[in-house]
């Protein structure tokens, strides 16, 4: 019996919205005209030399690749340990720290940048980087769980087994056996953690402010004022960044696996 | 009980760093937030919640975010059922491209994301441009800033996450159940309600708990396609906090969000997990 075609009419309807606006944008990027259209009339280069020379995009990619950097690695010195330690031992009461370790994404993540940022810069006079970071990091913390854990189910234990059996204690085990048995998960965990991090808008929104800002609010903010195809330009440079990034970690490491 | 000592000594202190970081960093802002929103004066009650909702604007504010969110939820579910079917069923040398291009918007940036749609729906847009060049339309119609545009965002925003679950609940499908239905004289609507439906009905929940959710809490696509005259939840939480410094109400929508999230979590979560169980 033939199938009907329907499911494949749909499936392309769908890529096409998903994907479609992607095509349109960047044909605009390169647009030789003052303002915004489409077709543009003439094509030139002329928004992405705009794009380096605004100065609030220079600082703020600079403070967003710090922020992903470091939240990343926060994220993954935590979530590493935690993610073995259930993944190994009888802990009791592991649905509970599953439960508290993933409330992070459990909360909007607008609810969590207004709570820093009542709780941590306005009555505990700290900074407003100090509240980014723990923002970001306590949001990346449960996808460095998430994908540490799926790549460790994988893992049979008798290696580890063997490893004591001929004499490694548990701290070697661990660097010389588990971790490059792992190295595929973790580097998923990294990608996909530095990635949320690098685009995260919610979480930052409050706690952005004069002399600290990330580079998504920076777009936002540009965008109140002005409609010129600079902010073309630029999504056009980031869609390119994560076209990179997927095919890059498709490739390495299966990424389609853990999202 | 020798052994077991140390080992359990070993897992407490690999969680130790998180759990803590968690308990001192995390939680206790958000629970002095959720406490906040019952704070009146030196006491504690429900006088916040009574005074936010008893205004016409947020009442409307708050339909607005989930018959939205629902709709958004039910198209994608509508969309998703045929085109995960057809991920499965193409050959296997597309897929990773397939699943590449459905993965891509959730890896780009949602403002450069949402931008595209102020550059495709806009009145000198793509959408309204050929819709007037044929001729179809007069005038280009005002989709941007309607609760049109904001649907549209977050339909594409949340499909990848349908198609994902939907997808990922049909690969464990047993591969002979439809043509076995199919042979026993099953229609195409008998096969996809009698068969299909059933056994991928926890997928199709987890998808729905994730775009509804995601809908509810979303920041980027109202503030930019809904402007002003379309406020969902998270833009009037954004405008209490950040622009009137209305720190009750905002602990008000805050606490109100998280609930409706929760419930559905809990209502939609808990049936799948029973309805598993029980089969």
């Amino acid at each position: 019996m033939r199938e009907s075609r329907f499911p494949i009419v749909m499936l392309g309807m769908a890529l096409l919205f998903l994907v479609g606006p992607f095509v349109v944008v960047f044909i605009s990027a390169f647009s030789g005209d003052r303002t915004l259209a489409f077709p543009p009339s003439s094509f030139s280069l002329q928004w992405f030399a705009k794009v380096l020379t605004v100065e609030a995009f220079q600082a703020s990619f600079v403070t967003s690749m710090w922020l992903g950097v470091l939240s990343t690695l926060l994220a993954l010195l935590m979530g590493i340990p935690v993610a073995y330690a259930l993944a190994r031992y009888q802990v009791p009461g592991a649905e509970v720290i599953r439960v508290i370790l993933t409330s992070p994404l459990i909360l909007p993540a607008l609810v969590v940048g207004l709570a820093l940022l009542r709780y941590f810069v306005l009555i505990g006079n700290n900074s407003i980087s100090f509240g980014l970071l723990i923002g970001h990091t306590a949001l990346l913390l449960p996808y460095a769980v998430r994908v540490v854990s799926a790549s460790l189910a994988n893992l049979s234990r008798d290696i580890e087994d063997a490893a004591h059996s001929l004499g490694a204690n548990r701290l070697q085990t661990f660097f010389r056996v588990v971790l490059p048995n792992i190295r595929g998960g973790v580097a998923a965990a990294g990608v996909l953690a530095f990635i949320t991090s690098f685009n995260q808008v919610p979480v930052s929104l409050f706690l952005t402010g004069p002399g600290v800002s990330t580079l998504p609010i920076q777009m936002l903010l540009y965008m109140e004022y002005t409609y010129d195809p600079t902010i073309a330009a630029l999504s056009t440079l980031l869609i390119l960044f994560s076209i990179l990034f997927v095919l890059l970690t498709e490739r390495l490491l299966g990424i389609s696996k853990y999202v | 009980m020798l052994s077991q000592s140390p080992a359990r000594l070993a897992a407490w202190i690999l969680l130790s760093p998180a759990l803590l970081f968690v308990a001192v960093f995390f939680l206790p802002p958000v629970i002095a937030l959720l406490l906040e929103s019952f704070h009146v004066g030196q006491t504690y009650g429900l006088q916040n919640y009574l005074t936010f909702f008893a205004d016409d604007f947020n009442r409307e504010v708050y339909w607005r975010t989930l018959w939205i969110s629902l709709l958004v939820t039910l198209v994608s579910a509508l969309v998703c059922y045929p085109a995960a079917y057809a991920v499965l069923k193409i050959n296997p040398r597309w897929r990773g491209l397939i699943i590449g291009l459905i993965i891509l918007p959730l890896m780009t940036s949602p403002v450069a994301r949402t931008y595209t749609w102020l550059v495709v729906l806009g009145r000198e847009g793509i959408v309204n441009k050929s819709l007037v060049e044929t001729g179809l339309l007069q005038e280009p119609l005002r989709i941007l800033f309607t609760e049109w545009a904001v649907f549209i965002g977050l339909l594409q925003l949340m499909m990848p996450l349908m198609l994902l679950s939907l997808v990922s609940a049909m690969e464990n499908l047993p591969k002979d159940v439809v043509p076995a239905a199919r042979s026993l004289g099953a229609s195409e609507g008998q096969v996809f309600w009698r068969v299909i439906l059933p056994l991928t009905r926890e997928g199709l929940v987890v998808g729905g708990t994730l775009v509804f959710t995601g809908c509810v809490t979303a920041y980027v696509t109202p503030a930019l396609l809904g402007g002003p005259r379309v406020t969902m939840l998270a833009t009037l939480l954004y405008q209490k906090a950040g622009v009137t410094v209305d720190y009750a109400a905002a602990a008000v929508i805050s606490a109100v969000m998280l609930l409706t999230t929760l419930l559905v979590n809990f209502l939609l979560r808990g049936r799948a997990v029973k309805t598993a169980r029980a089969a």
